[in-house]
């Protein structure tokens, strides 16, 4: 009996403002709220709404047979709340079905697990707070920032308590094995689940390619493709950004009437059901310990990192904002805590990503910025002058040593639930 | 093709342009025989044939038997023998650019100096010469009139297809050796008065613009902003302008140049005409907000111009001069030096048609900061990009990019892959195609 596993990256950053050099920020607010409200509101029109609607309609439609899992970030969970309300309500809506599950990550989709695992540590419990007081569900699968994994992100995922992690199923890793079963974590008892990248990609990416020799791609055919897998796999995970759904797949391609139809024609086979992450790993056993010899992800052909850490800027910023870690921490300062957990989203790092950029292929790269330059030339001002401010906390601090000062009591796990919040 | 200077005796971009492009065209089997006022003889021109309409012509025939070992040769050859030409002397000093008061001044120095043989021209002939354009003398119109009489004259014993003129100084001669043969003429515009002079221009400089351009079969402008503006200014319609941006050829690595010791202070350069079109003052108001917060700094400002004494006084009032050298009007080996020993180029342009300067300081490993009010700004992506006037933001690029060798490592390393795309084959490869359009097109008409 296999299955299908659908599970949605559901992720908006807080967006720096142009800042300059010369700029400083009172209460240290970088973020530029009008373009993060207003795009917010934005995909909430074009996919989050009309997405979720659909969701809990086919959920309904086949009594409960239809089942979906979602990953959302913290950043995302925060702008919802301020600036699109509607769309957390339509959330808890389908966590209420029961046929949803959420899955657990690093709360401000950070690079932590490369720089830091005390921070890793404390941005996936802040995480499992938030979903926790969100949908009432505790997270048991992990999956990592852009589906970055080694083995030693699955194991430290182990540690913090899940029972199975999310990872690409990368050819060089995968060799001869299938992305169609379930493995466990190199030298660890945490199952895991493998991205088919190919069926995956036939939605996210090429759905509405009309140069591709399978266009247009209806819900019977792609249901064809699934039950070829019938005997050779136990489940097809089918991993996406949720944004595929009316963001980048524009609904005038079809693709919400081909998510219509699939889970029907998914099930006219009588052996193919639906199944969250961990109805997978509790249903199915694992075939074999997977080692991988380097860091993946999800993003482009090599499925590497370069995409954030590909150049000497990024390089650099990353450095920069990591070295400030200690500082931060000894300041117990909520609001430049979180402050700096948001200037830690990888999409700061992203959009300076120069290999895109070339052979006046501009256009097809989005960011906020003119370029990746002006990105990094952005975010280093705004570095500096959080720097700025965290000295002037450290000068203050250490006058008030001695005397217990209101603003630096010691860190409490209620302190760091409010930043959950 | 018709030009007015050709490296390496140049006084701008013009002539570098025309080597490049006639190096591109060549490689794509253009046979080109080009026609300057004056052809010095150190000049690189084996891939074409570099004419002086008149004294190669009193060259060979004083001198050497026929040569026969290329098809231009021969036509040069017959040329030479059919050819009646009296010895003339083209003053070949003029400089395109200078004002008419500068250009004035020369040919008084000229006048005094030795004697300019009155041209015996049979002009009357041609309809374009009892317009305005050649009504005035003693002045650079004067010389561009004398240009236009022996290259029509020359053109006669010469076999081509097309004509293509660059820049308004060759514009009238293009026009009449396009009328006498036949042939179609493109017009090439690197640079328009508007762009120089904005709307105070020089109205015999405009006439003689929009003369070619009204002519013309073909317009190529460097840029698409250029296009915009010569739609503007010469309300002709956008089919007619083809756009070719211009190309640079990678030079050598100057490493040689390069000062490697740790502690010398980081240099910003400015190199170009020193006025007001080329924005060197935002410059200097950009410099002033950076050495602040970056102490170890020197701003280069290259160049000379009418702007130059009221910008040194500028520097002085700001307090500035510490930080600030003024080594004037570079060429050649000086122009590798500054380009390779900077740590950045700044194009402040107020209105730059392309700004093949840009260009080149990658092609040195400089990065290079570019106001948007740039033909090259289209073009160029691996770059900072800042609008003139926006001197706050000029300067907080400036003091990043030297703060962080990251930013401009990552800048200079892709730039320099762009670099490849920008080459002058790609230029001349447009450039044949426009060829081929116009050529096509006269032969249906026929």
């Amino acid at each position: 009996m296999p299955s299908v596993c659908f599970y949605f990256q559901v992720h908006q950053p807080f967006r720096v403002a142009r800042f300059t050099h010369f700029d400083s920020v009172i209460w240290t607010d970088y973020f530029d709220v009008q373009k993060n409200a207003s795009i917010c509101r934005k995909v909430a029109q074009k996919c989050y709404l009309p997405t979720n609607a659909k969701l809990l309609e086919l959920i309904q439609r086949h009594d409960g047979a239809f089942r979906v899992s979602f990953s959302i970030t913290g950043t995302a969970l925060e702008q919802f709340e301020a600036y699109a309300p509607e769309v957390l309500d339509s959330f808890v809506r389908l966590a209420q079905t029961g046929c949803v599950e959420f899955i657990g990550e690093t709360y401000y989709h950070s690079l932590a697990a490369l720089y830091s695992e005390d921070e890793f540590r404390a941005q996936v419990k802040l995480h499992t707070k938030a979903i926790q007081k969100y949908f009432g569900q505790t997270p048991r699968v992990f999956r990592n920032t852009e589906l970055i994994y080694n083995d030693r992100i699955g194991q430290l995922a182990r540690e913090i308590g899940f029972e199975a992690i999310i990872a690409e199923g990368v050819d060089d890793v995968l060799d001869w094995r299938s992305p169609n079963f379930v493995y466990t974590v190199h030298n660890s008892d945490a199952k895991l689940l493998l991205k088919n990248y190919k069926l995956s990609d036939d939605i996210a990416f090429r759905f509405s390619n009309r140069g591709w020799e399978e266009f247009p791609l209806t819900a019977d055919k792609f249901s064809g493709w699934v039950h070829r897998v019938s005997g050779n796999g136990d489940v097809v995970n089918l991993f996406m950004d949720y944004e595929t759904f009316g963001e980048h797949q524009w609904a005038s391609t079809g693709i919400f009437e081909f998510l219509d139809y699939l889970p029907g024609e998914i099930m006219k086979h009588p052996d193919w059901n639906f199944a969250t992450p961990f109805e997978v790993v509790s249903r199915y056993s694992a075939r074999a310990d997977l080692h991988f010899h380097r860091l993946t992800s999800w993003a482009d052909l090599e499925r590497d990192l370069t995409a954030w850490r590909g150049n000497t800027m990024q390089e650099k910023a990353l450095a920069e904002v990591y070295s400030l870690e200690k500082q931060v921490k000894s300041l117990n300062d909520l609001r430049l805590l979180a402050v700096w957990r948001k200037l830690l989203t990888s999409d700061h790092f992203y959009y300076m990503c120069t290999k895109w950029f070339a052979d006046g292929d501009v256009h097809a790269y989005f960011s906020p910025f003119e370029s990746p330059y002006d990105a990094f030339v952005n975010y280093m001002n705004v570095l500096k002058d959080f720097k700025r401010e965290l000295d002037k906390g450290s000068s203050a601090l250490s006058k008030d040593k001695g005397s217990h000062s209101k603003k630096s009591g010691p860190r409490s796990s209620e302190t760091t639930e409010l930043l959950s919040a | 093709m018709l030009g007015w200077e050709y490296p390496p005796h140049i006084s701008g971009g013009l002539g570098t342009a025309c080597e490049g492009l006639t190096r591109g065209l060549a490689r794509q089997g253009v046979e080109v025989l080009f026609m300057v006022p004056r052809v010095f003889g150190d000049e690189d021109s084996s891939h074409m044939t570099l004419i002086d309409p008149l004294r190669h012509s009193v060259k060979r025939r004083k001198g050497a038997g026929p040569s026969s070992d290329s098809q231009s040769r021969v036509t040069i050859e017959q040329l030479f023998s059919e050819a009646e030409l009296q010895e003339i002397f083209i003053p070949a000093f003029l400089q395109p650019y200078w004002s008419e008061k500068e250009y004035s001044r020369q040919l008084q120095l000229l006048r005094e100096s030795s004697t300019i043989e009155s041209l015996p021209l049979e002009l009357s002939s041609h309809r374009f010469l009892s317009s305005s354009a050649l009504q005035y003398g003693s002045d650079i119109f004067e010389e561009v009139n004398r240009y236009a009489a022996v290259v029509s004259r020359t053109a006669r014993y010469l076999d081509f297809d097309l004509v293509h003129a660059h820049d308004w100084m060759t514009f009238l001669a293009g026009t009449l050796v396009s009328r006498q043969s036949g042939k179609p003429l493109v017009v090439h515009i690197h640079s328009l008065e508007y762009d120089r002079s904005g709307q105070a221009g020089n109205r015999r400089i405009h006439d003689l613009e929009k003369l070619g351009i009204v002519s013309a079969d073909a317009v190529i402008a460097v840029s698409h902003y250029t296009k915009g503006i010569i739609r503007r200014e010469h309300g002709i319609p956008a089919e007619k302008i083809s756009v070719v941006h211009n190309g640079i050829y990678p030079s050598e690595a100057v490493q040689h140049y390069r000062d490697s010791s740790p502690d010398r202070r980081k240099r910003v350069l400015f190199l170009g005409r020193v006025t007001f079109q080329k924005g060197p003052d935002y410059f200097v108001e950009a410099a002033a907000k950076v050495i602040p917060h970056v102490p170890e700094v020197e701003f280069v400002l290259a160049g000379t111009g009418d702007m130059l004494p009221r910008l040194k006084s500028r520097v002085y009032e700001l307090g500035i001069e510490r930080h600030f050298s003024f080594p004037g009007f570079l060429k050649g080996e000086e122009v590798e030096r500054a380009f390779s020993t900077a740590d950045l180029y700044v194009m402040p342009s107020v209105s730059e048609p392309f700004g093949i300067a840009a260009l080149e300081a990658i092609s040195f490993d400089t990065p290079a900061l570019i106001s948007r009010q740039t033909g090259v700004s289209e073009v160029l992506g691996h770059t900072l990009k800042f609008d003139f006037w926006d001197i706050d933001r000029l300067a907080d690029l400036i003091i990043n990019a030297l703060q962080y060798d990251e930013l401009r490592q990552d800048m200079i390393q892709m730039a320099r892959r762009e670099l490849k795309r920008l080459r002058w084959d790609a230029a001349a490869e447009k450039t044949l195609a426009v060829y081929e359009m116009i050529i096509h097109r006269n032969e249906r008409r026929i």
